[in-house]
This record gives structure tokens, C-alpha cells and sequence, in this order.
């Protein structure tokens, strides 16, 4: 197990030193730079060669990769080209911004959809599934956006029950009664998405493993209907549910740049859509980074899991066979 | 001879579908005396297995249903029993196992669980003698160092070791009646000898029943006390394994021991086959189901079905054939005790 763990973080070393070549040379191969935007009418191209040179941004690419790296390394993500600001200081609040409101929207679905999509596993096209099914169409289909926009014309604008957007009432920072009431239509749009995939997930393998020959072996010992649910299916139906949560780690703290937006939520997705608009390069190269290591950490702790609920995965040995 | 420990009578089981009720087994009738071994034989889609898992009351669950006919084991009518009844009976007094035993064991216990899970529902043992129980029972059915293999996961043992496991988590609560569901099919020819001879073994320890369910007449013959032939849902003969294969009177199991390769004969001589196929369920042709594919079919067996003839003593057969026979009075009398 150790010794899976080692050779999995080497590999991850490896995987996320690919990605900072791969994102280096994809933003810079984009068109615009950081230097057009901040165009003005008044500036000539003596002075912007000067801004470019303050920047660091007259060097060869290999050395303002090389530069850009060895900050990582060190754990420094580098400053904004605007106003200079270190960019790990801006990042971190809206890290935990993002994650409050995905994290919340997370725990919620899985809550909601995994228990109800157990129990419509057990009552097939009963009213309770034709209602699941229905809400996840709506799940799917639904424009996050537009979802947003009708729960804030409704339950903010006519009822007065929820704020309208952003995270704070001002003057209320860290007052956990009025985060929470923020959280309210943020936190419905986005469950609604994470349940509909999670609850058909549920019900889909639970009806398939419901199915199997060990079931009937359960019943066929005399074991009540509730242990053959909850003991003898449920376990083995957990096994891909915790792969796909797994896989939906990264996005908690990547965030959802519609709904921050509609919102006005300060997280990741709307910080990332501002400093693209704005160019600011390594910005985007250090929340890209920040979302490669969530990727390849949410991979090992869903095959960690795996192998701790599934008897069969045995991490970094050969499963031997008895004859 | 002793009293039967199974009775059925009449036994109709059957799906609903979406062209309305379709039936798997018409009206069956199987009774199994104590410490005897009945084979249920016939080609697949039969019948055999809804006939076990209608037993088992397990039928239920494959989304079948019981039409009609009782089935009565010690005194109890298995076939109107709660299912809350029935699962105190499942595996304690009545156990089961199946074709595949690979798949017939949770992936994520192990055996020893699997098996003491048995002994915890119906004996109100402990968690520790459970499991030393399930050791124990490991042991008896032949299974070297049951104290490792206890803990171990199914995916780690082989499929006769597998099968030996399903055969202890059957017999952990020493039941009255074993029904196994071709439990040798999936199995390497070797080993299949080798679980028929434990099944052997066991039986003659516990003194249980054994209803056998298999389409190979080679096991049959093998361990059967009394056989009945199965064909689209209906018994169509029934009798002792020596009337079987001595003195086999419906064409049906004429022609199913015709088909099994013999060692005699020429090689390469052509191989004898019943010609056609199995009706599908609710497609049961008029008359005789048999007729379409019978060599002897004659103008009455299109239009009417035959009642069980009574060839000899206990051995009856579904035929117009023997339309010169007494009919079955629809059991099997034993010693008059009943």
C-alpha cells in the first residue's frame, strides 16, 4: 500500500509537471497578450516594450517558463500584471469561496440522491422514480443560468425570502446565519445538476447489482429484504458511485463560472473569467494549476476508497488466484 | 417407505408479461420422500428452475408469480405462506444452490462471513462462534486450511472451491431439503464428479433431501433416486431412475437418452436428435406439447392433451401411447401413510 502510494505521487509529479509545459505553451500561443490590453491611446511602442520589460516578458519563452516553474516550486504562483499583486493571497480566499459553495451543493446531492436513488432502485417506475426521473430531465436540461435567473426573479425579487446574489450582506462578513441564507439559491441550482447525474447513477447500479446471483444466494439463506438492500447490494453498488464522486473532487474547488457569475459568488469560475478577460496569464496558469493537482488528487483518493470498499482491487499487487 | 418430506400438487407458476400471463410450469406435480434424491431433468426453458425458485418462494423476486397448486413441505403450505414466513424456512430448513457459483458469492465478504451469515439469522449464534462454525463447515465440505480460506474473498478461490462454499452456506443450518440448480454445469468435468460425490457424502451424513435440478442425464443417472422429465412447463413422465433409464416410455425421454454420445456406436455415425425446438412460453402448441416434435404423433395428441398414464407401481407417463393405461390419481402413494 505504501509503496502504491509512493509510486502513485512520483507518477503525479510527473503528470502535473506535463501540465505546467502543456498550459505554458497553450496560453502563450493564444492570441493577445498582456501587455495589449493594457493599451491606451496615449502610449507609444517605446513604452510598452519598457512594460513588457518590467514584466519579464521580453525573455525567451524557455526562461520565462523556466522562471515561472521554479516559482512553483518554491510554492510562489507569481503576481498579476496588473497593480502586481501576489496571486497565491487573491487565490486562496476564493478557493474557500468556491469550495463553501460547491461543497455545500456537493454534500447536499449526495445526501438527497443517493438514498432516494437506493430507494427507487427497490420501487421500480413507482410514483418516487417517475419523480426522480422527472427532476433529473430537469436536471440535465435546465441552463444552469436560467435556473439561477428564475430562482432569483421568484424566491429574491417577489418573495423577498433569499439576497439576490453575492456571499455577504455588507457589514455582515462571518455571520454564518447570513451566509447561509446566501448559500440557499446557489446551493439549489447547483445540487440540482450534481443530483440528477448522482440519483441515476445510484438507482442504475443498484438495479444492476440488485440482479446478481449473490443477491438471490442472500435471499435464498433466509436474509431480510432491508440487510439484502443495505448489506448484501449496497456495498457493491457504492464501488463505481465513489469512482464518479471521485472524479467530481476537482470541480469543488474549480468552481461553476455560470452560476458564480449569476450569483455574483467571488469563487474560482468568476475570478477565472475576469483574469481571461483581462489576460492575466499567470493567473490562469496558476488556477489551472490548482485544478491539474485537485484532478490528480480527487484520481487517488476515489482508487484509494476503491480499493478499501472493493476486496477485489488490491493497490500495487497482482490479486493472486487459489486454485 | 416414508412419508414425503415434499409434496407439490399442481403447481403453476408463471410471469406477467406484456401479452398477458405466461405460464412456466402447468400444473406440476413432484413429490420427494426423506433422504431421497429426485432429478428434475429437461432441455433449458423447461421449467426447472421456476419450479425451484417457486419452492424457494424466491420466484417473486424474479418477478414471477405462484397461479396455483400447493406446495406442502412438513405440513405447512409453502405456496400461501408470507414471504415474512417463508424467510424464516429459506436456508434453514430449505436451502438453495445455484449454477454458477462464482457469482453466486458476495464480492465483498468473506466466505467465512458469508457462511457464519447463515448461522447468525437462523441459530442466534455470536459473531465468533459463527465464524468458528463456518470453519468447521469449510472443513467438512473438503476444503483444505478452512482457516485461511475463511478469510478470504471469493475472487481468491477457484470455482469448485467456490461451489464448495455455496454448499456450506446451504448446509450451515442442516437442512430437510437441499435444492441445487444444476450445481455442476459450471464446473470443470473433474470437479463436477467431485461435488456430486461431497453432495453424496452430505446427504448420507444429514440424511436431507435432495432435488436435483439438471439437464445432463449423466448426473442423473449418477445420483438420482427418482427422476421426472420436464418439457415446456409440464412433467411428461416420472418414475424411479431404473424405470427411467430402463424402460423410458415417453417419447420425449426416449429421445433425450438417445441423444447423449454414447461410448458405443460408430464414430463419426451421426448423432440422434429430437428435431425441432422448445415451444417458447405462452407458444404452447394444442394437444400434446409435445406433438410437434414427436415421431409418434398421432390425430389425438393435435387436439387434446394427454393425462399422466400409470405405466407401472410409481412410474407414470404423459402420453396417448399408453391411453390404455389407468390414469395417475395425481400422487404418489407411499406405505398408504397419508
Amino acid at each position: 500500500m505504501t509503496e502504491y502510494l509512493i509510486r502513485r505521487i512520483m507518477q503525479s509529479v510527473l503528470v502535473i509537471f506535463l501540465i505546467t509545459i502543456v498550459t505554458f505553451i497553450l496560453i502563450h500561443a493564444a492570441p493577445g497578450g498582456p501587455t495589449q490590453i493594457m493599451l491606451s491611446p496615449g502610449l507609444t511602442p517605446e513604452v510598452m516594450e519598457q512594460q513588457a520589460k518590467n514584466l519579464g516578458l521580453d525573455k525567451p519563452l524557455p526562461v520565462q517558463y523556466f522562471h515561472w516553474v521554479s516559482g512553483l516550486l518554491q510554492g510562489d504562483l507569481g503576481y498579476t500584471f496588473k497593480n502586481h499583486l501576489p496571486i497565491g493571497e487573491l487565490l486562496w480566499p476564493r478557493i474557500a469561496n468556491t469550495l463553501i459553495l460547491m461543497g455545500s451543493a456537493w454534500v447536499v446531492s449526495i445526501l438527497i440522491a443517493i438514498p432516494w436513488g437506493i430507494y427507487n432502485s427497490t420501487k421500480v417506475y413507482g410514483l418516487s422514480d417517475q419523480t426522480a426521473s422527472f427532476i433529473s430531465y430537469l436536471g440535465f436540461a435546465m441552463p444552469t443560468f436560467w435556473f439561477g435567473i428564475l430562482l432569483q426573479q421568484y424566491f429574491s425579487l417577489k418573495l423577498d425570502w433569499f439576497p439576490l446574489s453575492d456571499m455577504h450582506s455588507r457589514g455582515r462578513e462571518g455571520d454564518l446565519g447570513d451566509l447561509f441564507m446566501h448559500l440557499v439559491l446557489p446551493v439549489t441550482v447547483l445540487s440540482l445538476g450534481f443530483l440528477a447525474s448522482y440519483m441515476k447513477y445510484a438507482r442504475a447500479s443498484m438495479l444492476e447489482v440488485l440482479d446478481q446471483d449473490y443477491i438471490r444466494t442472500a435471499r435464498a439463506k433466509g436474509v431480510v429484504e432491508r440487510k439484502v438492500i443495505f448489506r448484501h447490494a449496497l456495498r457493491n453498488a457504492l464501488i463505481p458511485i465513489i469512482t464518479l464522486l471521485g472524479m467530481d473532487l476537482p470541480i469543488l474547488v474549480g468552481g461553476a463560472v455560470l452560476t458564480e457569475n449569476v450569483f455574483n459568488w467571488p469563487g474560482m469560475g468568476r475570478w477565472y473569467v475576469d483574469m481571461a478577460i483581462s489576460r492575466e496569464y499567470s493567473v490562469l496558469m496558476a488556477i489551472t494549476i490548482v485544478i491539474s493537482v485537485m484532478v490528480v488528487i480527487g484520481n487517488l483518493l476515489a482508487d484509494i476508497l476503491y480499493s478499501i470498499v472493493d476486496p477485489r482491487v488490491k493497490l500495487g499487487k497482482q490479486g493472486g488466484k487459489a486454485a | 417407505m416414508a412419508e414425503n418430506l415434499l409434496e407439490i400438487r399442481k403447481l403453476t407458476a408463471g410471469f406477467a408479461t406484456e401479452h398477458g400471463l405466461v405460464k412456466a410450469t402447468d400444473e406440476i406435480s413432484i413429490s420427494i420422500g426423506k433422504g431421497q434424491t429426485v432429478c428434475l431433468v429437461g432441455e433449458s426453458g423447461s421449467g426447472k428452475s421456476v419450479t425451484s425458485l417457486a419452492i424457494m418462494r424466491l420466484i417473486e423476486y424474479a418477478g414471477g408469480m405462484i397461479l396455483g397448486g400447493d406446495i406442502h413441505f412438513q405440513g405447512q403450505d409453502l405456496a400461501s405462506k408470507k414471504q415474512e414466513e417463508m424467510r424464516s424456512i429459506r436456508g434453514d430448513r430449505i436451502a438453495m444452490i445455484f449454477q454458477d457459483p462464482m457469482s453466486s458469492l458476495n464480492p465483498v465478504f468473506t466466505v467465512g462471513e458469508q457462511i457464519a451469515e447463515s448461522l447468525r439469522l437462523h441459530q442466534d449464534k455470536s459473531a465468533g462462534e459463527a465464524m468458528k462454525m463456518a470453519v468447521e463447515l469449510l472443513r467438512l465440505v473438503g476444503i483444505p486450511a478452512p482457516e485461511i480460506r475463511a478469510k478470504q474473498y471469493p475472487h481468491e478461490l477457484s470455482g469448485g472451491m467456490c461451489q464448495r462454499v455455496v454448499i456450506a452456506i446451504a448446509l450451515a443450518c442442516r437442512p430437510e431439503l437441499l435444492i441445487a440448480d444444476e450445481p455442476t454445469t459450471a464446473l470443470d468435468v473433474t470437479v463436477q464428479a467431485q461435488i456430486l460425490d461431497l453432495l453424496r457424502n452430505l446427504q448420507e451424513e444429514f440424511g436431507m433431501s435432495i432435488l436435483l435440478i439438471t439437464h445432463d442425464m449423466g448426473v442423473a443417472a449418477e445420483m438420482a433416486d427418482r427422476i421426472a422429465v420436464m418439457y415446456a412447463g409440464a412433467i411428461v413422465e416420472e418414475g424411479s431412475a431404473l424405470e427411467i433409464f430402463d424402460q423410458p416410455s415417453h417419447p420425449y425421454t426416449v429421445g433425450l437418452l438417445q441423444s447423449i454420445p454414447g461410448f458405443e456406436g460408430e464414430r463419426g455415425s451421426e448423432l440422434y436428435t429430437i428435431r425441432g425446438t422448445i415451444p417458447p412460453l405462452g407458444q404452447l402448441p394444442s394437444g400434446c406439447r409435445f406433438h410437434p416434435r414427436c415421431p409418434h404423433a398421432m390425430d389425438i395428441c393435435r387436439s387434446q392433451e394427454p393425462p399422466d398414464f400409470l405405466i407401472s407401481g410409481e412410474h407414470r407417463a404423459a402420453c396417448w401411447l399408453f391411453e390404455d393405461k389407468p390414469v395417475w390419481s395425481g400422487t404418489n402413494e407411499r406405505g398408504g401413510k397419508r
